[in-house]
């Protein structure tokens, strides 16, 4: 098993704040730090995604694999990712269903987008088996699915000219953002949470930053360099973040995506101040290793392991919410919900790398 | 459409679908206002002279509106509060579409051939024939008290509708956020919203009878009422008014044992009535005169 590394650090905590934030109204969802700014865990986990797409795109000496091998990797992963999206959704479907059948509640099975599923089940089968119904809180693995089919494009493009996949992904993200091109959502009008067109450019500039990181000492020296900038992003976005203040939608000029701090399309502004979070707490890593060695290797371990730890998130996090709204909620609740998640997120990485460390049972037969 | 065919969902439904196929929305009422909702904000000839348009009469408050279909009547009172909708109004007497954007779930009962989206468009359009009435709808994920309000403004921009339908508290009210945090958010929006001249229309949560005795339920539904009352735009009350329609069931079953699935029948039930209690609401608020004066008070609970 690898090392504690600051990218497994960091995917840990995104899966942390992802699942505490997917538990709305919860007492420590007011201590993420997706709280104190005007981007979020959503950003990181796909930055890092494209980083981990630069790590697994290269052998052990650093050379390039071969092209169709890279292409095949990242097309399965897409499937993986894919596969885990209709079990985590079929398993909330059933958790919203028998739980509104316990509690004789019909309310819950309209919770997160969920009714056309039992309402219209023809139409919206069809959709949410194809993505383009999602559940609320159960939208980024979709994004994740679409983003892992355009990777072997920017990685074999990189592969010509890192700059040249970078051009392309900046275009591609400002005419989806000038145009509001988006994927539309089905059987129920409007469009993706998370517009993948937009968001390829985080897993992009993961990616590009792991290259730069590899191939040059500069990345490093102006990343240091770059810190005061991102510690002032980020205090401008903590104010922006605690008195409430963003653009009007309606008030902005044309084009006016371009202006609002709007997360579907990864609006400019929220960009900006993930690249300053990214740059104000690059050093906290290497300041957290040698202190809090238990810390560091716990959250590694889940990001390590982030498909199965995400999974088992999102469904627990579901499960904390009925059981929030079962008892009423309150700070004993909370403790308990968030305490069982945590414990189920460390149990299914330690048990992901048992499974993997142990012979399979159908082997011995 | 094919839907309606299955055996299992008519098995469960089947009175309702029965009860659907004459879903109409009475565009016409043949009887009389025998009262108004309030005497005092009684519609004056001359507001209904400025919208020729508008095929409606105001109801009695406390009977069964008899212009609703059958299995959906419900007393004005139950039913709404009513609010001026000055955007809709304009748009009327200036002949030109109206365009509506619906928020929330876009449900029309189970196996129904037509969503919530479609029957309103097709019931708005029966009550202002001349006008042409377009219904975009949107689905809100997570909470108003946390993102879900700023995605909101994003697609009211995105849309800039006339009227905004907006089915709201639906995930907070599970999610059990702070009822405070939720209305200030609220009525942030809606304040929001009508300072750009768009209309709102609020639709507070159904009505299930194992939350009938949870107070944080209740006041929850008390809080969209009473920013719906400080704001000034109309609410229909599908808490209130699924209320009535479950105590009407069980009257109607009096003696029979308690059918089980009995909360699921009325959610359907509330799915099916939303688009004519919504049309009702609006065509009713724009009976509303246009001199100054305070809208019309949420009922007593």
């Amino acid at each position: 098993m690898r090392e504690p590394n600051a990218v497994d650090f960091w995917r840990g905590i995104a899966l942390i704040t992802i699942f505490i934030n997917h538990i709305p109204g919860n007492f420590f969802q007011n201590y993420t730090y997706s709280q104190y700014g005007i981007s979020d865990a959503a950003e990181l986990f796909v930055f890092l995604a494209g980083w981990s797409i630069g790590i697994a795109t290269r052998g052990r000496d650093g050379t390039p694999e071969p092209a169709l091998r890279t292409v095949l990797r990242l097309l399965s992963r897409m499937v993986e990712v894919y596969r885990a999206q209709l079990v985590i959704t079929a398993l909330a479907l059933a958790m919203l269903a028998g739980a509104a059948l316990y509690l004789d509640n019909p309310l819950l099975v309209e919770w997160h987008n969920a009714g056309p599923i039992f309402s219209d089940p023809i139409q919206a089968t069809v959709g949410w088996v194809t993505l383009l119904h999602q559940l609320g809180f159960f939208n980024i693995l979709p994004l994740y699915v679409v983003l892992l089919g355009l990777a072997p494009a920017f990685v074999l493009l990189a592969r010509v000219h890192l700059g040249l996949s970078i051009g392309i992904s900046v275009l591609l993200y400002a005419v989806s953002l000038v145009f509001e091109i988006n994927i539309p959502s089905w059987p129920m009008e409007g469009h993706w949470f998370f517009n993948p067109f937009c968001w390829q450019l985080l897993l992009v500039l993961g990616f590009a930053a792991h290259e730069w990181r590899r191939g040059s000492g500069r990345f490093v020296v102006w990343r240091r360099r770059l810190m005061p900038l991102g510690i002032v992003i980020v205090i401008v976005g903590a104010i922006l973040s605690w008195f409430n203040l963003r653009p009007d939608p309606l008030a902005v000029p044309e084009p006016r995506l371009l202006f609002i701090f709007d997360k579907s399309y990864l609006s400019p502004a929220r960009l900006v101040h993930f690249l300053g979070v990214l740059l104000a707490f690059q050093a906290v890593f290497g300041l957290v290793q040698p202190r809090a060695r238990w810390l560091t290797e716990q959250l590694a371990g889940l990001g390590r392991n982030s498909l199965a730890v995400f999974s088992v998130g999102s469904v627990a996090s579901l499960g904390a919410q009925l059981i929030r709204f079962w008892t009423g909620g309150g700070f004993a609740t909370d403790v308990f919900v968030v305490g069982c998640g945590l414990a189920s997120l460390s149990f299914t990485a330690w048990f992901v790398e048992w499974r993997s460390r142990s012979p399979r049972p159908s082997s011995a037969a | 459409m094919a839907l309606s065919l299955s055996p299992s969902l008519l098995g469960g439904v089947s009175f309702a679908l029965v009860a659907s196929l004459g879903f109409a929305v009475q565009a016409q009422s043949t009887t009389p206002p025998a009262a108004q909702v309030q005497p005092a904000q009684a519609p004056s000839q001359p507001a209904l002279a400025e919208i020729p348009a508008l095929q409606a009469t105001a109801p009695s408050a406390d009977a069964p509106d008899p212009s609703l279909s059958p299995e959906c009547r419900v007393p004005g009172s139950k039913l709404y509060t009513l609010a001026k909708l000055k955007a809709v109004k304009k748009a009327l007497r200036e002949h030109r579409a109206v365009q509506v954007l619906t928020i929330g779930s876009n449900s029309g009962g189970l196996g129904t051939a037509a969503t919530y989206p479609v029957r309103l468009e097709d019931a708005l359009t029966r009550s202002l024939p001349d006008i042409e009435v377009t219904v975009e709808s949107r689905g809100v994920s997570g909470e108003i008290a946390f993102g879900a309000a700023e995605r909101l403004r994003n697609q009211v921009a995105e849309i800039e509708p006339d009227l905004v339908v907006w089915q709201v508290g639906g995930n907070d009210a599970l999610a059990r956020v702070d009822i405070e945090e939720f209305s200030q958010s609220l009525a942030e929006t809606v304040a929001w919203i009508k300072s750009h001249g768009i209309d709102v229309v609020l639709v507070d949560p159904q009505y299930t009878a194992s939350l009938a005795k949870d107070d944080y339920y209740r006041q929850f539904v008390l809080a969209i009422q009473k920013v719906a009352e400080r704001e000034q735009v109309p609410l229909v009350q599908r808490y209130e008014a699924m209320r009535y329609l479950a105590t009407r069931a069980i009257s109607a079953l009096k003696g029979a044992p308690a059918q089980s699935g009995a909360g699921f029948r009325l959610a359907d039930l509330g799915y099916r009535c939303m688009a004519e209690h919504v049309t009702r609401a609006i065509t009713v608020s724009l009976l509303q005169p246009d001199i100054a004066g305070p809208a019309i008070p949420p009922p007593a609970h």
